[in-house]
């Protein structure tokens, strides 16, 4: 489903040359669960950005879906994106001006569905995350894994092939943590790809596979499960 | 600690380097507009402020009603009247009487010729009550002889060079010389009623041909009385009633109806537009005053709602900065003053660029309105006291929200909700601002397309009378004996197309008198009265709608028939006016009457402003002043001026000759309309470009803070024009609201000031639609602009923002 050869993100200030990724290369497949991890800076957030369409790499190559699209214009990508991927962020991103139904429901009118489908499926969203209850309140007047759950709903709303959530429980207190884990464990069982970057040990333990990045650069990829421990470099 | 706040206040405005130019530019430009109107106004009530007794100075006006002109006022009165004045109301203290020299046409000396437009006969009250003060002779003595004059200083240099030579000098009226007896210094410009000739008006009195001076039946001069107290106004004014029963009702053929009031000195200049006949040199207008004031304001409110805006869009990240300040121990004073220092610092730098502008400006605002305004710090107390106002006033508006509001704000509160921080009050009150913003923005925009509409509609109308290709020569009241050799000699030049006698190039002469039809007192009938040849009406392009125009051939037409205009029929009520008598007071016949043998159609004598009023037209060669000179389209004007002055050299030796271009003397009628038109356009451009200078500056603030929305839409798969519609969207509704307050306020100012003409367009759907439209074209266009921006950005630099 993923591909990427050579990534390579530089960030040039006036003064500064940063290398964020250096000539980073993995495959992921559908349904794969896997955790991006490594200590602050390391590339894990420009790495997602860039797996997510947000940014394109400085150089290298990546195929999303077997198309190669780092040379895609932002309206391509725009559109690749509300096809095919959801997001989950540490700090939640709703949009405060707009309650819980109106922040779930805003991916499915960029992708231009009637009504009538996307009260449905936004319902049907909330249900599944248990938020229902909460769909008229804004995300301010919401617990913080509350709000991580409107994200969470917002992100499976349009049927995505890929979610990437960066620090999902970063932002919560265990339980609440806890609980949006198993929602992405459940959403990978019923065979969505996810990938996430996460500082915890104990979420990345839901991943089959954990990339560990380096100074932008994998220094080794662990098959979890017991199987065998693979070093790339 | 002041230091402190200064330098605080300097880093905090360079940080922002684009919102601190925004509010420069906005606060600048509004101040600089703000100053040169108010250097108009101040002008416009400076009139005739250097009259010390201006409080008790009062000019006499009449309101006449006699039929076919109906109600009008007249501040032109009668000859006895300053003198019954003074010796029946106890509160009459002084009076004089001022008139023009009708009688001459040129004064010389030696080789030198002038006409003198602003010569008067005066009585020696004149001196007292209008404070002219003697540079050269006796003040006392000045007018107390027949046939002398008192020059004032310019007008004696201009004919002896030195003002000191002048005394005892004679000047040459025509043919009769009169005494220099004094010099005064040069009256203010600043006056509504400018003179530089006096003579006594004794020695008009003296002559057998202003008999009619000593009647109370005849208007013909300016009366100002000086009263003991400005609270005796009222006491006059209820004593005229039984003043004119004594003096004037008792006549035979008199007034039908006549009420007199004063009007005061002060009030003159811009509060006498309702006055029909009157004798001024300069005329204000009380109502573009307000105007104008208004206008400042306006547009000085705009300034200031553009620096609050934007200080309330940034209050978002001023809170943090609060909050912190805060916690470190700032007390709400510190932050007030810190505040209010900052936009103090920007009010300064606005003020001085603002006079840098109006420098710039002066020259060409001097230029366009004919004035010599100038910014003056040491003689205009005004001026300075008015900008330090202009100072405190921008400073505390403008620093008031971010001032007062911010610094009551919790720390913990700010600290903890910063993004949203921004809340519904200053929300709402932003939205009202732009809405207010627009309102006046849709306001003048309609008021400059409909004035413009109608300063188009006044220049298109067809007005029954050409005055293209047409020029006035004036000859004085001898040249008529003249007038056959003029035109004979003027038409051997192969341009010119016609020559015509007349009283003025309009037709008319300016006076205004009552003729009787049918003999009888009941048929009496006010008209204007207009002197012209059998060539006029011709050489006017005006159309004859019945009857005959005077025959040429033979001059049995002359001071026997009469042409009327369509008003005439309307106001008698007559279906045809031929063959219908009048007792006409220049009549040749013994009988006094003189026959009507044609009807012209109605053309505008005068301007727009008046309507048409019943008008006779006598051939009456003595009464002409001049000729109508229409030459060929396309003729060389140049060429025909010269030809002209050479015949003029040889047919009056020694008057000057003076052409007058009628298009642009009809033209000049609307001077002051264009003038003040331009003016208003001007600053109204200045209005619309601050409130976009404001609405972009808001919006770039707004979209700044909506970055973290933009981008996550984005990341959701919003669509650069998605978004940018959701952004427009509500502005656009916000336009929409300021147009529904703003058009019917538009539609009903904008009635009234049409009304002041009496032929105006009427205001139509297209005006209250444009405005609207063009309102939310500039926003549009603004917010399309700041919002695309925004939209195209990288949803990943809108997200790393938080």
């Amino acid at each position: 489903m993923i591909k990427a050869v050579n990534l390579t993100k530089i960030f040039r200030t006036d003064e500064v040359e940063t290398t964020a990724l250096n000539k980073v290369s993995f495959e992921i497949n559908k349904g794969e669960f896997v955790a991006i991890m490594g200590p602050s800076g390391c590339g894990k957030s420009t790495l997602l950005n860039i797996l997510g369409l947000l940014d394109n790499p400085s150089d290298g190559e990546y195929f999303f879906l077997g198309n190669e699209v780092s040379g895609f214009s932002e309206k391509q990508r725009a559109n690749t994106r509300k096809h095919n991927i959801g997001f989950v962020f540490q700090n939640f991103n709703l949009i405060d001006e707009l309650n819980v139904y109106e922040n779930v429901e805003l991916p499915l009118i960029y992708l231009g569905l009637s009504n009538a489908e996307r009260k449905r499926r936004v319902e049907s969203a909330l249900e599944q995350m248990q938020i229902m209850h909460r769909r008229k309140h804004f995300p301010l007047q919401l617990s913080g894994g509350q709000q991580q759950r409107v994200a969470v709903a917002r992100a499976v709303v349009a049927n995505p092939h890929l979610i990437l959530a960066d620090e999902p429980t970063g932002n919560l207190d265990s339980a609440h943590g806890e609980e949006v884990m198993n929602l992405l464990a459940s959403l990978n069982q019923a065979g969505t790809t996810i990938i996430m970057v996460t500082h915890s040990q104990r979420d990345a333990e839901y991943a089959q596979r954990i990339i560990r990045l380096f100074d932008g650069q994998i220094i080794n990829e662990n098959i979890r499960a017991g199987s065998v421990s693979a070093n790339n470099l | 600690m002041f230091v402190n706040y200064l330098k605080i206040a300097f880093r905090s405005l360079m940080r922002q380097k684009f919102y601190t130019l925004i509010n420069l530019i906005g606060l600048s430009f509004g101040i600089a507009a703000f100053v040169l109107i108010l250097l108009h106004v101040q002008h416009e009530l400076s009139f005739d402020k250097h009259l010390s007794k201006i409080d008790r100075l009062f000019r006499v006006v009449e309101i006449q009603n006699e039929p076919g002109v109906g109600e009008q006022h007249v501040a032109i009165t009668m000859g006895p009247l300053a003198e019954a004045m003074k010796q029946d109301f106890p509160q009459v203290v002084n009076a004089v009487r001022l008139m023009g020299g009708f009688n001459f046409s040129v004064v010389s000396y030696g080789d030198k010729y002038f006409n003198e437009p602003n010569f008067q006969y005066a009585d020696p009250s004149v001196i007292d009550m209008f404070d002219i003060e003697f540079l050269y002779g006796d003040g006392e003595t000045a007018l107390s002889d027949i046939k002398t004059v008192v020059l004032s200083k310019k007008v004696a240099e201009k004919y002896f060079g030195d003002a000191s030579q002048a005394l005892g000098k004679m000047l040459m009226f025509d043919k009769v010389s009169y005494r220099v007896s004094a010099v005064m210094k040069d009256q203010p410009e600043t006056s509504h009623f400018f003179f530089d000739m006096l003579s006594p008006i004794a020695t008009a009195e003296a002559l057998p041909e202003f008999e009619w001076m000593k009647r109370w039946g005849n208007n013909s001069l300016v009366t100002y009385v000086e009263l003991d107290s400005p609270d005796s106004e009222s006491a006059v004014n209820e004593g005229f009633k039984a003043f004119l029963d004594r003096h004037v009702f008792i006549e035979k053929d008199s007034w039908q109806y006549l009420e007199m009031y004063l009007q005061p000195v002060k009030e003159v200049y811009l509060k006498s537009g309702h006055i029909k006949f009157q004798s001024m040199s300069a005329m204000g207008d009380a109502r573009m005053v307000t105007i104008f004031i208004v206008v400042s304001l306006l547009i000085l409110l705009i300034a200031c709602v553009n620096f609050i805006n934007i200080a309330i869009a940034r209050s978002v990240k001023r809170s943090r900065e609060v909050g912190m300040r805060k916690v470190l121990g700032a007390g709400r004073g510190s932050l007030i003053t810190q505040f209010i220092s900052e936009s103090a610092i920007i009010t300064l730098i606005s003020l001085f660029l603002a006079l840098g502008i109006v420098e710039l400006v002066l020259p060409e605002l001097n230029k366009l309105l004919g004035t010599s305004f100038s910014i003056d710090f040491t003689g205009n107390p005004v001026f300075n006291i008015g900008l330090l106002l202009i100072f405190i006033f921008i400073s505390l508006t403008s620093g008031y929200y971010p001032a007062f509001y911010l610094s009551r704000l919790q720390p913990v509160a700010v600290l903890k909700g910063v993004s949203t921080y921004r809340g519904k009050r200053g929300g709402l009150l932003s939205k009202v601002l732009v809405v207010f913003q627009f309102v006046i923005s849709i306001g003048l925009i309609m008021a400059v397309y409909v004035i413009h509409n109608q300063v188009s509609f006044v220049r298109n109308k067809d007005i029954g009378i050409n005055y293209q290709n047409v020029l006035y020569v004036g000859f004085g009241d001898k040249g008529y004996e003249k007038l056959q050799v003029v035109k004979s000699e003027l038409m051997q030049n192969p341009d010119i197309r016609k020559v015509a006698g007349c009283s003025f190039l309009n037709g008319v002469a300016g006076s205004q008198g009552p003729v009787f039809f049918n003999d009888s007192a009941k048929s009496k009938l006010y008209v204007r009265f207009g002197f012209v040849d059998e060539d006029f009406f011709d050489a006017m392009g005006i159309k004859l709608a019945d009857g005959r125009n005077f025959d040429g051939s033979h001059t049995g037409d002359i001071n026997r028939a009469l042409v009327v205009n369509e008003a005439t029929l309307r106001a008698m009520g007559w279906d045809n006016a031929l063959q219908q008598s009048i007792m006409y007071p220049q009549a040749s016949d013994s009988s006094g009457k003189a026959e009507i043998v044609g009807v012209i159609k109605d053309y505008h004598y005068y301007s727009l402003r008046s309507q048409i009023e019943p008008a006779v037209w006598g051939w009456q060669p003595e009464s002409f002043r001049g000729v109508v000179i229409n030459f060929r389209q396309g003729a060389d004007i140049t060429a025909i001026k010269a030809f002209i002055e050479q015949k003029w050299k040889d047919i009056f030796p020694g008057i000057p000759v003076q052409i007058t271009d009628a298009a642009g003397f009809n033209a000049r009628s609307y001077k002051k309309d264009q003038d003040s038109f331009t003016l208003f356009i001007y600053f109204t451009l200045i209005s619309i470009l601050l409130s976009c200078l404001g609405l972009f500056g808001l919006i770039s603030l707004v979209l700044e803070q909506k970055t973290r929305n933009i981008g996550i839409r984005k990341v959701l798969g919003g669509e650069v024009w998605q978004i940018t519609i959701m952004l427009i969207k509500e502005y656009l509704l916000l336009v929409l609201v300021a147009g529904i307050i703003a058009l019917p306020l538009g539609y009903y100012l904008l009635g009234i000031q049409l009304d002041a003409f009496a032929y105006h367009i009427t205001i139509g759907f297209h005006h209250l639609l444009i405005p609207v439209l063009a309102a939310l074209i500039i926003a549009f266009s603004t917010v399309v602009f700041r919002a695309r921006k925004a939209a195209n950005s990288n949803p990943v630099d809108a997200l790393k923002y938080e």
